[in-house]
């Protein structure tokens, strides 16, 4: 268990890294995906809350170092985002393969705005607004990677836990699919 | 009968000895022809001459009936090889094109740091050379991270220049590397003056690829293609540094000023290497209030 979130906190710093230089080639490309953010949904998803504070902390402390000048803006979005899309899971009546990656990409709109909401009240001098948009841009952005980057944690998780959890996560499990599934505390 | 036989015998011994002699002398006549020949004048004689008209006709259309031959021959022999080359000939290309694309990023390299050289000779301020290694992903913090910081006296506040004009300034820095707050950040805002009329204003980003001048009054005439560059007088950036170019005047009915967009003189989307200055606020200060009368 361990090892797992050990390599998860790895995934999420190679993800911070290659989102601030590979997948922006200059400082005004305005199609970087935000894949930190995935990592958070998929955490809420997959994780138990202890192993997702281990995952989440450093990546978003490392973000908060690559981006910004607002210090905790990303803790504030990760914690955000987290438990909105923990609470929205555990209320979710359909299984997990139809609202996974739409809701992360809604989930990270909502929150996208939420952050900004704060900031010009409590930070105006930023200079920071809401624009349409771009933010539906990000938002399919995170849709779109959110496919790829789901199957590689699916493969990662069940290739670490193989023989030591039963079931797989991320695959279609039997028995009624429309219940409620019972998270882990 | 005894007598006979004996006489043809006699007859037949004589024959053959002169038909020997005939053939001795045949051979020693060739050879002395072939010696003579070897040995004699060295002319090409009349009746060499006349063998040689009569065979070179000969040899003519032989070659004449070869050449196709030899054509083809050779054609298909190409036609063996034609693949190994072509293989051998892209591969080649490859190696061409990839050294050409390498030596028009160096080429472009070499401008951008002879411009850097340039600034760093001509202003006479202490620099450091600097290499962006990461970029602010979000769409309203616009920052850098580059790979200097306060080993290399790298300091919050100093201010980041390219060749061109001015980039922003030193957010934060921890010992190996540093953050640069652009200019084009919503947050940024530095002190300028319109160059030609020397009246001041405060650039302020946008998030985008333009700066927004502000608190210009409607009485100022401002025209399309004017030069905006640093004031100086807030200590932050060295004066006369050329920020960027007057790109659309509107005068709204309503209130005081002007409303100014400026395109930056730095072009932000092909950053790469930068220049920190090494001067401190106040530094610049002192500067500037030495330099005014």
């Amino acid at each position: 268990m361990l090892m797992l979130t050990l390599i998860f906190i790895i995934t999420g710093l190679l993800l911070a890294a290659a989102q601030t230089t590979v997948f922006m080639p200059n400082p005004l490309w305005p199609a970087a995906p935000d894949l930190y953010y995935i990592l958070v949904a998929y955490a809420a998803y997959q994780f138990r809350l202890c192993q997702s504070i281990a995952i989440l902390l450093p990546l978003s402390c490392v973000m908060d170092v690559y981006s910004g000048t607002v210090t905790g803006i990303y803790p504030a979005v990760c914690c955000c985002g987290f438990f909105l899309l923990r609470f929205m899971a555990i209320k979710m009546p359909v299984r997990k393969s139809l609202y996974q990656l739409p809701l992360a990409a809604v989930s990270y709109l909502f929150v996208s705005w939420l952050e900004v909401l704060l900031l010009e009240l409590l930070i105006p001098e930023a200079g920071i607004t809401w624009s349409w948009p771009p933010m539906l841009f990000r938002a399919s952005l995170v849709y779109l990677f959110a496919f790829p980057l789901f199957r590689g944690f699916d493969f990662l998780y069940s290739s670490l836990n193989r023989g030591i959890l039963p079931s797989r996560p991320g695959h279609t499990e039997a028995g009624n699919q429309f219940r409620q599934e019972r998270r882990l505390p | 009968m005894q007598q006979r036989t004996n006489h043809r015998k006699r007859q037949k011994d004589s024959g053959g000895g002169f038909r020997s002699l005939l053939l001795s002398g045949a051979g020693l006549t060739v050879l002395l022809i072939f010696l003579v020949v070897l040995f004699g004048s060295q002319e090409f004689g009349p009746v060499y001459k006349l063998l040689l008209d009569a065979a070179g006709p000969l040899q003519k259309v032989a070659a004449q009936v070869k050449a196709p031959f030899q054509a083809m021959k050779e054609q298909y022999l190409d036609l063996l090889t034609v693949r190994e080359e072509k293989e051998r000939l892209w591969q080649e290309l490859q190696k061409c094109r990839t050294a050409a694309y390498a030596n028009r990023g160096a080429v472009a390299l070499n401008a951008r740091l002879r411009k850097l050289l340039e600034f760093k000779e001509s202003s006479g301020l202490p620099t450091v050379t600097a290499r962006i290694v990461g970029k602010d992903p979000s769409l309203w913090f616009r920052s850098v991270i580059i790979d200097r910081g306060l080993g290399d006296g790298v300091d919050k506040g100093m201010p980041v220049v390219t060749g061109e004009g001015i980039v922003g300034q030193v957010y934060a820095s921890s010992s190996n590397y540093a953050k640069v707050l652009l200019a084009i950040a919503p947050s940024s805002a530095i002190d300028v003056l319109l160059q030609d009329s020397r009246v001041r204003g405060i650039l302020k980003g946008t998030g985008g690829s333009t700066f927004k001048l502000e608190y210009i009054l409607k009485t100022v005439v401002v025209e399309k293609g004017d030069h905006v560059v640093t004031a100086g007088y807030g200590g932050l950036f060295p004066p006369g540094l050329p920020v960027g170019i007057v790109s659309e005047v509107t005068k709204n009915r309503r209130g005081m000023f002007l409303e100014i967009e400026v395109v930056p003189a730095v072009d932000f989307s092909t950053l790469e290497n930068l220049l920190v200055i090494e001067q401190k606020k106040k530094e610049f200060k002192q500067q500037t209030e030495t330099s005014t009368p």
